[in-house]
């Protein structure tokens, strides 16, 4: 497993390349090119301000806020997740060819994923400061988040890169459990709001990544550090890191002949 | 060089693939425990190549030509035998694979380039010439999916021969050029003969003759014979002959 990490650390600059090659072909077609990396987000975000905040009329006065950096690190995760599944099989050409750790292909859509995240982050700073984010040190927490979620997503990435080689229909699944996943989570509501007070320990430990979405908004908008659930969060990311590599590693060579 | 000993490639002849997750699963509960078939792509197959050798393979589609030259490349982990290999291999280049084919041509060059493990400026130096040889023009900057077959055989080729490695493994992508890109591809052939150690794949028996010191014919993943290039050619060629159907009797 070690082994594993340190030979994608030594084609680190394959990583980089194909991380850079893959987001120019994705934007190339379009006219508008990356302007789209801003305004995917946003319109994403806008929907659901439409639906929930004026429609439903909930959600309360920094709603927008406080979706818009849940729907980030959503995103992230959803992206990388549906990329991973095909991230393999889609490569065949370059896998056939050369030798190297297959590892990359998952975490390079990972990393783009994660550019994305960068992208729609520009656009939420304006919305912080619309909606009255209120800035503290507990800000600082952000990286912290952000690794502990990378952390997380590249183990589920790596189990479903595997995974999605064997089996096809992996991907149309996998669509659909994010779909579930994306409501059972708090990012249209806040925990606090919609979820029964008996219920919100089960609801916590039971999505292990809930806490990490609400740790995301506290420090960012309402200015306080981490709910203690995003501890679940973190040891849950850990442990699926460990397992992913784990398991990629004890395949990998298997991988190359079921494609 | 390389040294095969004894390499067995196997495959399993799944169909969970295809038929999906759904299909699995089912199977499962209906505890058939259906062992997948096994299929052994190479078997039995031992050879020596020494620096500077050509060494030509052929035989029929599916005989495990392609197999070989990936397990060169190290793609396949052998599942018997052994197989040691010393020295840089380039990149494997068939017709249509390599390429990621949403890329411009300039940034498959850097790909492949970073692929093989060349350093950035190596690559710069050397992509003026590649895509001379490649005559690509304008479509340099166009994405690989819009070229014709005989535009990335030269690219493909014009990588594989620049990649200053010490193994060069070709897959059939001298076949798909036209008069003029064979005759380059002949210079470019003759000037690294002898001084790279090149494998190569081909149908074509002129190609292989005129090159290659040394030719494997392999039928249905075993070696059937291996020597002289005109020996095994003659043979090869002997045996693949369309037998004539005997005077139907009515």
């Amino acid at each position: 497993m070690i082994e594993q990490l340190k030979n994608i650390w030594q084609r680190r600059e394959l990583l980089y390349y194909i991380v850079r090659f893959q987001m120019k072909a994705e934007k190339k077609n379009k006219v508008l090119g990356f302007v789209w990396s801003f305004l995917d987000p946003l319109l994403l975000a806008l929907t659901y301000i439409v639906l929930v905040h004026y429609i439903f009329g909930r959600g309360g006065p920094q709603f927008p806020a406080l979706l818009f950096i849940a729907l980030l690190s959503w995103k992230w995760f959803a992206s990388s997740l549906s990329r991973s599944v095909t991230s393999i099989t889609s490569k065949v050409g370059l896998i056939q060819s050369v030798r190297f750790p297959l590892a990359i292909l998952p975490l390079s859509g990972i990393i783009i994923g994660f550019f994305d995240w960068l992208f729609g982050f520009v656009i939420l700073v304006p919305i912080l400061f619309i909606f009255e984010a209120s800035f503290t040190v507990n800000i600082l927490w952000l990286p912290v988040l952000l690794l502990i979620e990378f952390v997380g997503i590249v183990g589920i990435c790596l189990i479903m890169a595997v995974v999605g080689t064997y089996l096809a229909d992996l991907g149309n699944i996998i669509q659909f459990l994010i779909r579930i996943c994306f409501y059972l989570s708090p990012i249209l509501y806040s925990v606090e709001d919609r979820v029964p007070e008996r219920f919100t320990t089960l609801y916590m430990l039971g999505n292990p990544f809930a806490g990490l979405l609400e740790s995301y908004k506290n420090v960012l908008v309402l200015g306080t550090p981490p709910t203690e659930y995003a501890l679940v969060g973190t040891a849950v990311c850990v442990v699926l890191f460990l397992i992913g590599l784990w398991y990629f590693s004890r395949d990998e060579h298997k991988l190359v002949k079921s494609i | 060089m390389i040294n095969v000993n004894d390499l067995g490639i196997k495959f399993k002849m799944e169909k969970r693939r295809r038929s999906g997750a759904l299909a699995f699963l089912l199977e499962r509960s209906h505890n058939r425990q259906r062992s997948p078939r096994e299929f052994w792509a190479l078997r039995h197959v031992s050879f020596t190549v020494e620096r500077g050798d050509t060494v030509g393979i052929i035989g029929r589609n599916g005989s495990g030509k392609s197999t070989v030259l990936r397990v060169i490349a190290g793609v396949y982990p052998p599942d018997e035998g052994k197989v040691s290999v010393n020295g840089e291999v380039s990149t494997l280049f068939s017709l249509g694979a390599g390429f990621q084919p949403e890329l411009s041509g300039r940034d498959n060059i850097y790909l492949n380039g970073i692929m093989v493990g060349l350093k950035k400026d190596r690559i710069e130096e050397i992509f003026d010439v590649i895509i001379e040889f490649a005559e690509l023009g304008d479509f340099i900057d166009m994405p690989v999916r819009t070229y014709s077959s005989g535009m990335r055989a030269r690219l493909g080729f014009a990588i594989a021969m620049h990649s200053d490695k010490d193994i060069v493994l070709i897959d059939e992508i001298m076949g798909a050029g036209d008069a003029a890109f064979k005759q380059k591809a002949d210079v470019e052939m003759s000037r690294i003969i002898g001084e790279r150690t090149v494998i190569i794949v081909s149908h074509n028996m002129s190609t292989i003759e005129k090159f290659a010191n040394k030719v494997i014919w392999l039928d249905r993943g075993v070696m059937a014979a291996m020597g002289e290039p005109k020996e095994v050619i003659e043979q090869y060629l002997a045996a693949s002959k369309v037998k004539k159907r005997p005077p139907d009797e009515y």
